[in-house]
């Protein structure tokens, strides 16, 4: 890959911060489920993005991004996992007390919608990462499999499995999708051709 | 026609518009006949639908500030990036790498010893800038001034350069950028 040297300037903390903050706490947010896991994921992400920031390798920033969140996820996902019959950690009555809710959190829980995040919330954690970066995050098959470290094929797999799960967990919404249309022409696809996404991405790693 | 069914697979990258040539026309001449077919792709589309009809959360001001403070309270294990003139030490900021390796192309064999230079020059001088940034705070911002006015404090401490740091970190990018 090239880099433009002529008249760029590194950016600063600030900047690293107000440009990728948002993207990475929606990501979190729709991984975890919830609003503390979401900020304790983000918070952990960019600590870890500060503290290897002399070993990040020319790439795209946000597929680094996305490669710690995601794996910080997945890490805390199957601690949880191991735990689950466990009492709550020692320190997660401080963590909560720690946060008020804010104006923000009120905007939040009405924007949100609770039925889908809970869909999500059930899917197994491998195949809602996959289903999160693919429709959420827009990413191309390529670009999961990069940052998963699996093959495009189990990435494939995953996001079919994932999408079943959860328009059965929606399945009494049918009427608020839109309907299936069976003689309907197979080239209009959804949203944005991955392959488009693909071809304007760099890649994860040289 | 092929009267084989479409794989999971097939069916979530049809859906999403992403195979191209023969398999796209195999699957789109399947799916026409196929109504198991067709129907297995239009719930993958309605998931999606459904996912991207919900409106994403917004980021807490609050994280935010915590966000921003980083550099002030996290410390740092490993040694700086390199030893200002001054003494003073130094940590690269972001995108260092990012410029020492436009800097620094690939190059024959005999030209590894040399490529320390100009990433020791690049990453000293962008470093010097990283410190500037951080230490400055969030000018821009002006957000919560009683936040930001604590941080040189703090990240005066970690700025400072421990005994046996070395004048430069050797870093050899070079094994990494010449691949």
């Amino acid at each position: 890959m090239t880099v433009e040297t002529t008249g760029w300037v590194p950016p600063s903390w600030d900047e690293v911060v107000r440009e990728h903050a948002g993207r990475v706490y929606r990501l979190a947010y729709r991984l975890s489920g919830n609003r503390a896991d979401a900020e304790d994921l983000t918070q952990e992400t960019f600590v870890r993005v500060f503290k290897s920031l002399a070993e990040y390798t020319p790439g795209t920033f946000e597929g680094w991004l996305h490669r710690i969140t995601t794996n910080l996820f997945l890490d805390l996902a199957r601690r949880r996992q191991r735990i689950r019959f466990d009492a709550l950690p020692e320190d997660a009555g401080d963590r909560l007390a720690s946060r008020q809710a804010g104006p923000e959190q009120t905007y939040e829980e009405m924007h949100l919608d609770p039925e889908i995040q809970r869909a999500l919330d059930e899917l197994p954690a491998d195949f809602r990462v996959a289903v999160v970066l693919c429709d959420l995050e827009q990413l191309s098959y390529e670009e999961i499999a990069a940052t998963l470290g699996i093959k495009v094929g189990t990435v494939r797999s995953r996001i079919h499995r994932g999408r079943v799960l959860l328009r059965q967990a929606l399945a009494h919404r049918a009427p608020g999708l839109r309907p299936a249309e069976p003689g309907r022409s197979a080239e209009h696809h959804v949203g944005d051709s991955a392959g488009a996404r693909a071809a304007s991405f760099e890649a994860f790693s040289p | 026609m092929s009267s084989q069914h479409l794989s999971d697979e097939a069916i979530a990258a049809f859906a999403d518009g992403v195979l191209s040539g023969h398999a796209r026309e195999r699957a789109s001449r399947h799916a026409a006949k196929c109504p198991e077919c067709a129907y297995a792709v239009a719930v993958q589309r309605e998931a999606v639908w459904a996912l991207r009809a919900a409106p994403a959360p917004s980021l807490p001001a609050g994280l935010l500030d915590r966000l921003r403070s980083v550099p002030s309270t996290t410390p740092i294990r490993v040694a700086p990036t390199a030893v200002g003139p001054d003494g003073s030490a130094m940590f690269a900021a972001f995108g260092t790498m990012l410029t020492t390796a436009a800097l620094v192309p690939p190059r024959s064999r005999q030209a590894r010893s040399h490529r320390v230079r100009p990433i020791v020059m690049t990453a000293a001088a962008v470093a010097a800038a990283g410190v500037v940034a951080v230490a400055s705070g969030a000018p821009a911002s002006g957000r919560q001034p009683t936040q930001t006015r604590q941080g040189p404090t703090t990240q005066v401490d970690f700025v400072q350069p421990s005994a046996g740091v070395p004048a430069v970190m050797p870093i050899d990018m070079g094994s990494r950028i010449g691949r």
